[in-house]
């Protein structure tokens, strides 16, 4: 079908600006490409330029042929436009928040519940949470995405936006330092308990030695682990004092730090591998015998931990909800 | 500023565009010859935008179409229909509209 004046450039353009019509509009819309095309290349002749030089700089005016083809048939060349970006943006962040975090959770206690070790367990939290961001992002997009392309007519967002849904202001300035300083001191002091408590004890072994309190075998394991957890805590009261204010995220991260410290620590205090043996036995008791104290001592120290994580989680969300957005 | 300032311009003329094109196509022209009077009377407007345009309008019924294929190329020719009239004068009275309120503006002051 070419004619002297359009050569294979043309042809390659109107055959590109077509493949991205619809079958039916196809035979309607190549000749209006067609002549589009002829009538800008005389043009740029009639500017002086020769043949070949014409047809280039008239393409080139025209500009990309999947933007000319979607301008003919209105088709959006955003994923998604100003009309559902901000439902969109809110609804991914609303999941994420609260998703990947129980998702993580609860992947990490399944592997703990299976008798995973440590790396097992923190692999296993990370891999799930990965996974489930991507798979959230990419199945939320892709709805919205179709949604742009299906509900041309609508003209109004998926939420009606109003007043009500104002954020509350900030009730006072930045968090004082008043609140980060003890936290900070407070973990710092845990965490060179945990290290100390392996060379200073109360009981002393045949040989002189103190008998720590902690298993000496979770150095290798868990110990570890609560360490890199509590400098992860540390991270994160640095992180609310910066925020000034408790917010969502804060609050299911809040949650995430207390499950993946208290369920390990109860798990190993009630399976026995936490306490050293070699402590419990060094205990001078009178007359009775070591598993009746632990029995009873155990469950103290487990409903006291199971306590006051819960007491901090649903404190984070209480505060969440009160300087809410 | 410079760049600024065209831009305004740019954006006010925009939609002028549509106005131009039923006024001008009260005699049947084709595409091209349309983009440059257009072009020549400082309405800016590439052919990539316009002819996608042309389209809408006609299946907005506000245009008719024939193809001419008397010349060396065949050209699709567009009119002004009656409908086309009618939108046109309704714009028109509405930028008579608009100018009006911008002189009571500046003078009211």
């Amino acid at each position: 079908m070419s004619t002297p004046s359009t050569g294979t450039l043309s042809e390659r353009y109107i055959w590109a600006a077509s493949r991205g019509i619809p079958e039916k509009q196809r035979a309607e819309l190549e000749p209006e490409f067609r002549e589009l095309i002829a009538d800008s290349i005389e043009a740029q002749r009639a500017n002086g330029l020769s043949e070949r030089d014409a047809e280039h700089a008239a393409l080139v005016e025209l500009g990309d042929p999947a933007r000319l083809a979607a301008r003919y048939t209105d088709r959006p060349l955003h994923l998604i436009g100003p009309r559902y970006y901000l439902d969109w943006l809110r609804l991914l962040k609303l999941l994420l928040a609260i998703v990947v975090p129980i998702a993580a959770a609860a992947a990490g206690v399944a592997r703990l519940l299976a008798g995973g070790q440590v790396g097992d367990v923190v692999a296993a939290v990370a891999t799930t949470a990965i996974g489930v961001g991507v798979h959230l992002c990419f199945w939320v997009t892709l709805v919205f995405v179709l949604i742009e392309r299906q509900g041309a007519n609508r003209s109004r967002p998926l939420l009606e936006w109003t007043p009500d849904m104002l954020p509350q202001l900030p009730s006072g300035n930045r968090r004082s330092l008043g609140e980060l300083v003890p936290t900070l001191v407070f973990l710092a002091v845990f965490a060179a308990w945990i290290v100390w408590q392996h060379f200073n004890s109360f009981f002393t072994d045949a040989a002189g030695d103190p008998i720590p309190l902690l298993s000496p075998a979770l150095w290798s394991s868990w110990l570890p682990y609560f360490l890199a957890l509590i400098v992860l805590e540390m991270g994160f009261a640095l992180w609310l004092y910066l925020r000034g204010r408790w917010t969502l995220t804060l609050a299911l991260v809040n949650l995430l730090l207390n499950l993946a410290f208290t369920v390990p620590a109860l798990w190993l205090l009630l399976t026995g591998q936490l306490i050293n043996p070699a402590f419990e036995a060094a205990v001078p008791v009178d007359g009775s015998n070591v598993a009746a104290v632990s029995g009873a001592v155990y469950p103290i120290i487990a409903i006291a931990l199971v306590g006051f994580a819960l007491w901090d989680a649903v404190d984070g969300f209480v505060r969440a909800w009160r300087a809410r957005e | 500023m410079d760049d600024a300032k065209a831009q305004h311009v740019q954006e006010l003329r925009r939609g002028t565009v549509v106005l131009a094109c039923l006024v001008r196509l009260a005699t049947p022209d084709y595409g091209y010859a349309l983009l440059e009077t257009l072009n020549a009377r400082g309405f800016a407007v590439d052919a990539g935008t316009l002819y996608p345009l042309l389209r809408r309008l006609e299946k907005q019924g506000l245009l008719s179409s024939a193809w001419n294929t008397e010349e060396a190329r065949p050209r699709k020719f567009y009119t002004t229909s009656a409908l086309g009239h009618q939108l046109a004068a309704q714009l028109t009275a509405e930028w008579d509209a608009i100018d009006r309120s911008l002189r009571a503006l500046k003078e009211g002051q």
